[in-house]
């Protein structure tokens, strides 16, 4: 038997899919630019080629842009989830009133407009000498990429039984044992959440790096962006098809991760 | 039985005070643990028993007072170098371990060889009966089960002392009773230390060598369980642990062992520990339900009419309106019931010159 459906349901599930179907849209524009037999950007009217894709892994230019990006957002991973993972440990042995407090200042970050944080960095980095280096766009992206981090791991954490803490001091382990032995692994969902939450926010970030690089460093986002400004090529909609296609089986591939485990 | 008067104390409390804002949590706590002893902290909700348990534990540091582990202070020595085992009531395994990896945890810390290790956890699964569990993860287990494993976990590094802080409140009431036997076994087995926290009072009678009941922070009597429960020294010990009756009495005469008292226009006598009070002294009296004897009119020496009655099986409880006591709890065992109270009858009543209590004043 047909269950009758309400309008409330009706009207939900109706926004549900308009929403899901305007998250897709431009890559149903992207897609199919990007198999374009053509020269410049538009639809394929006769047939399709997959010359930019080949184009695109063959490159040097593209390629070496790529290359800096990973590089780049595995950096940012790494140093974020270590940093984020001691900060929310941190807090959460601490959980008094000035942790609480450090909580919310370190997710301040994402509520901050991105070009205002671009100017900050920009400013800051020429003082600090690290404008057009790598280590200067890590060191930006670790930053935009902490508060990420550490809500995750507030997150993992917010389950733990604080008597843990307690109980593995009480048979004999340190403050530094618990925390190894104990709370990290019960952090570490969220580490690996956070980790891939950090390698995103860095791999897709253009607005800080548009502010402070200048030629020696290329990422693939600042590439694509340039693309558009100063030629035609399709190559730029094969590289988007890509870098989504890469992000979704990523995401795809933790999620299915976390089903898995017990 | 074991009381700390006839053994060396293992650990002795010396005024401990801890102050939170108003809330004086212990105040001037003077306590010793004997060896081997099975030592229960009795409360209300909110009387100190945690905070104690904790301090002893040396996770809450005292404003004032010292702890003494045989002899020598510890009152600033860091909870993981004391070495007393602990078990919560939230259980508080490591959920990232197997049974087997939560109990081998102090062990791995002691640095004991993999053998000793392996040898020891068998042990201890054995102790609380979960040798086919060792590989199991504490989430596929019930809370019974994580209850002992967290017990085997607490002994397998050999304490001197065993915290328990109501370890089984969150079981329900048959497996509560299940374990309450196996840990009063284990303490026999093991002779280690207990020192055991909960505000359930059957479960503190039935469990303890010794029982201290606790109250804003104080230690409002010590001793052994029947003597907690039939020599109460104070009106809050006596409400708190099982049920009583208060009586107001003054005291006519004294007459050698006794004293002859008068309440609600009854004269009495009153035997027992109530040598210090003389004639005209007011005193308040304890009288257990269940030393009163109802029977048909005319064989006791009150009379009451039954306000209400309820049926519990083993026992029958009654209220009776008496002019002068006013209302009057009796708890009969039915088996003896020589008579069938009906609400609005009347009945007799009466108790041993033994059975009523002289109280201290509360403080
Ligand atoms: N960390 C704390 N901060 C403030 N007050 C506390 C804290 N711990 C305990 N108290 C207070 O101290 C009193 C005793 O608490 P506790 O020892 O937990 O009682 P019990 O275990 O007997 O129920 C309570 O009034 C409680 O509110
Ligand atoms: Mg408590």
């Amino acid at each position: 038997m047909m269950r009758q459906k309400t309008t409330f349901q009706l009207l939900m599930q109706t926004g549900a899919w308009v929403v899901l179907a305007f998250l897709l849209l431009p890559m149903l524009v992207v897609l199919p630019v990007s198999l374009t037999p053509n020269e410049y950007i538009s639809l394929p009217s006769d047939g399709f080629s997959l010359k930019h894709y080949q184009n695109y892994f063959t490159d040097p230019e593209w390629l070496s842009a790529t290359w800096t990006s990973i590089v780049i957002a595995l950096s940012v991973a790494v140093i974020a989830t270590v940093l984020g993972t001691a900060f929310s440990v941190g807090c959460w042995l601490l959980s008094d009133f000035w942790s609480t407090v450090a909580r919310w200042v370190l997710i301040v970050p994402i509520l901050v407009p991105p070009v205002v944080q671009a100017l900050g960095f920009y400013r800051f980095w020429v003082k600090l000498g690290l404008i057009d280096s790598m280590t200067g766009v890590i060191l930006a992206h670790t930053l935009l990429a902490l508060p990420y981090v550490s809500i995750a791991v507030f997150a993992a954490l917010a389950n733990l039984d604080r008597r843990i803490v307690q109980a593995a001091r009480s048979l004999g382990a340190s403050v530094w044992r618990t925390v190894i032995a104990v709370i990290v692994p019960a952090a570490r969902p969220g580490m690996i959440a956070g980790a891939v939450f950090a390698f995103i926010v860095s791999f897709d970030e253009i607005v800080g790096v548009l502010f402070i690089t200048v030629r020696s460093v290329q990422t693939l986002p600042k590439m694509i962006w340039q693309g558009i400004n100063e030629s035609i090529d399709p190559t730029i909609a094969a590289v988007a098809t890509v870098l989504t296609v890469v992000t979704i089986l990523i995401m795809v591939a933790v999620t299915w991760r976390w089903k898995a485990r017990p | 039985m074991t009381t700390a008067g006839r053994l060396e104390p293992v650990l002795s409390v010396r005024g401990a005070k801890k102050h939170y804002g108003e809330v004086r949590a212990l105040d001037g706590v003077d306590l010793d643990i004997g060896e081997g002893e099975f030592l229960t902290l009795l409360g209300p909700s909110g009387s100190g028993k945690t905070t104690l348990l904790m301090a002893i534990a040396g996770f809450t540091s005292l404003d004032a007072g010292a702890f003494r582990l045989r002899g020598e202070d510890i009152t600033d020595l860091p909870p993981d170098r004391r070495s007393f085992g602990m078990v919560f009531q939230g259980y508080a395994l490591f959920p990232n371990m197997t049974v087997a990896g939560n109990i081998s945890f102090p062990l791995k810390l002691r640095k004991w060889s993999k053998a000793e290790i392996d040898a020891r956890v068998r042990e201890c699964l054995e102790l609380v009966q979960m040798e086919s569990y060792a590989d199991r993860m504490p989430n596929q287990l019930s809370g019974g089960q994580q209850q002992r494993v967290a017990l085997a976990r607490a002994l397998s590094f050999k304490p001197s002392i065993l915290l328990l802080d109501e370890p089984l409140s969150a079981l329900d009431k048959k497996l509560r009773a299940d374990l309450q036997w196996e840990l009063k076994d284990l303490h026999r087995q093991l002779a280690v230390t207990f020192i055991y926290v909960t505000h359930d009072q059957d479960e503190a009678l039935s469990m303890s060598d010794r029982i201290v009941i606790l109250d804003h922070g104080q230690i409002q009597q010590i001793g052994l369980p029947d003597q907690l429960y039939n020599q109460p020294d104070t009106r809050f010990v006596a409400d708190f642990l099982g049920k009583s009756n208060f009586l107001e009495a003054k005291v006519c005469e004294r007459l050698g062992g006794a004293l002859d008292c008068e309440s609600g226009g009854e004269r009495f006598n009153v035997t027992g520990e109530s040598s210090s009070y003389n004639g005209a002294d007011r005193v308040l009296l304890a009288l257990r339900p269940e030393r009163i004897r109802i029977g048909a009119q005319g064989t006791e020496r009150f009379h009451g009419v039954v306000r209400q009655t309820s049926y519990l099986g083993e026992r029958c409880h009654l209220i009776l309106d008496h002019p002068g006591f006013g209302g009057v709890l009796v708890s009969a065992p039915t088996w003896r019931m020589t008579v069938r109270p009906e609400v609005g009858g009347e009945v007799s009543f009466g108790w041993d010159d033994d059975a009523c209590v002289v109280l201290a004043e509360d403080q």
